[in-house]
C-alpha cells in the first residue's frame, strides 16, 4: 500500500512522499507511536499463536483442548486492536495487562473445594496433635 | 486510536482535525479507501477464526488438527496482510471492501476454565481441620502398627535362640 510519514504544520501536514499520492486525494492520518504500537501488538500475538503450534506435539491431539482457548484468546485481541484503530477508546496496547477483556475470571467458577485450600486464622491455630 | 482524515492539496495535506496532532512529531499518512479495505481484509479473516471457534463449540467437541491447521492457515493469510501494509509495491485493485457484519454471540470469549476442569476441581475434597487431623491419626496409628510389629520380631528373634 501507498504510504508516507509527515510532520505536522499547524493546520497542514507535509508528507516526505508527496507524489504517492494523487491530488485531492483523501488520506487518512495516524501518530506513527500509536500506530507502531498497535501494529507491534498484534504480531506479537500471531508470534504467539505460532509459538503454541510449533511447541504442540502432533501425536497427542487431547492436549489441543488445552491450547486452543489460549489460540482463540490471542486471536480476540487481534480483533480488539483493530476494532482500536477506528475507536476513541485508550489504546490497549500501552499496557501490559488488557482491561476490557470479556472473560469471566475463573474466580467466580471455581468450587468451594479450591477456596477452602487458602489458610485462614483459624486453622492455622488448630493444632489438634500438639 | 487518534486518526484523522485529510485531503491532498498542493503537495500538502489539509488535515480535518489538526488539533488531535499538536504533540505529535511523526504521522503516517495511508490512502483513507485503500486502508479501509486492508482493514477490512484482515477482519474478513478474523470473523472466520471465529466462525471455526463457533463450530468447534457447537458440536460439543474438542478440536482437532484439521481446524487447528485451517485456523493457522488463516492466521498467516493475516500475516500476510500485515506485511503488505508497508509494502509499496503490493496495490490493491480490486473494488473490494469487506464490511463485518458478524453477530457478536459469535465472537463470545470463552474462559478456559472448561467443564473437565470443572469436573476435576469438584472430586478434589475440601480440606478442613477434621480431615487433617484424621490423616494424622491415620499416619500415626500406621506408625504404632509398624512399632509394634517390629517390637514383636525383636522378641522373637530373642526367643529363638
Amino acid at each position: 500500500m501507498r504510504v508516507s510519514e509527515g510532520v505536522p504544520r499547524g493546520r497542514v501536514a507535509e508528507v516526505y512522499h508527496p507524489e504517492l499520492f494523487q491530488e485531492n486525494e483523501e488520506v487518512i492520518i495516524f501518530t506513527r507511536e500509536e500506530f507502531n504500537r498497535t501494529y507491534t501488538s498484534i504480531q506479537r500475538q500471531l508470534d504467539y499463536i505460532v509459538k503454541v503450534d510449533l511447541h504442540l506435539d502432533r501425536s497427542e491431539e487431547w492436549k489441543l483442548m488445552g491450547y486452543w482457548p489460549k489460540i482463540m484468546r490471542s486471536v480476540h485481541r487481534i480483533d480488539r486492536d483493530m476494532d482500536l484503530i477506528f475507536k476513541k477508546e485508550p489504546l490497549q496496547s500501552y499496557l501490559d495487562a488488557y482491561l476490557y477483556e470479556h472473560i469471566q475470571s475463573s474466580q467466580d467458577q471455581v468450587p468451594v473445594a479450591e477456596r477452602e485450600l487458602i489458610p485462614t486464622m483459624e486453622a492455622s491455630h488448630f493444632h489438634p496433635l500438639y | 486510536m487518534r486518526y484523522s482524515y485529510g485531503i491532498m492539496d498542493q503537495r500538502k495535506i489539509l488535515l480535518y482535525k489538526p488539533q488531535l496532532f499538536l504533540k505529535s512529531r511523526d504521522l503516517l499518512v495511508f490512502p483513507s479507501a485503500d486502508f479501509r479495505n486492508w482493514h477490512g481484509d484482515i477482519k474478513e479473516y478474523l470473523d472466520g477464526l471465529f466462525q471455526i471457534d463457533f463450530q468447534e463449540m457447537g458440536k460439543r467437541e474438542p478440536v482437532n488438527f484439521t481446524e487447528l491447521n485451517l485456523a493457522l492457515g488463516v492466521l498467516n493469510n493475516i500475516t500476510e496482510e500485515l506485511e503488505s501494509l508497508f509494502d509499496r509495491e503490493n496495490v490493491s485493485l480490486l473494488p473490494y471492501h469487506y464490511l463485518s457484519t458478524l453477530d457478536e454471540k459469535y465472537k463470545k470469549p470463552r474462559s478456559p476454565y472448561t467443564s473437565d476442569m470443572r469436573r476435576v476441581d469438584l472430586q478434589v475434597p475440601v480440606i478442613s481441620p477434621e480431615l487433617k487431623y484424621k490423616h494424622r491419626m491415620e499416619m500415626v496409628e500406621e506408625a504404632n502398627r509398624e512399632f509394634t510389629r517390629a517390637l514383636q520380631e525383636k522378641k522373637m528373634k530373642k526367643k529363638d535362640p
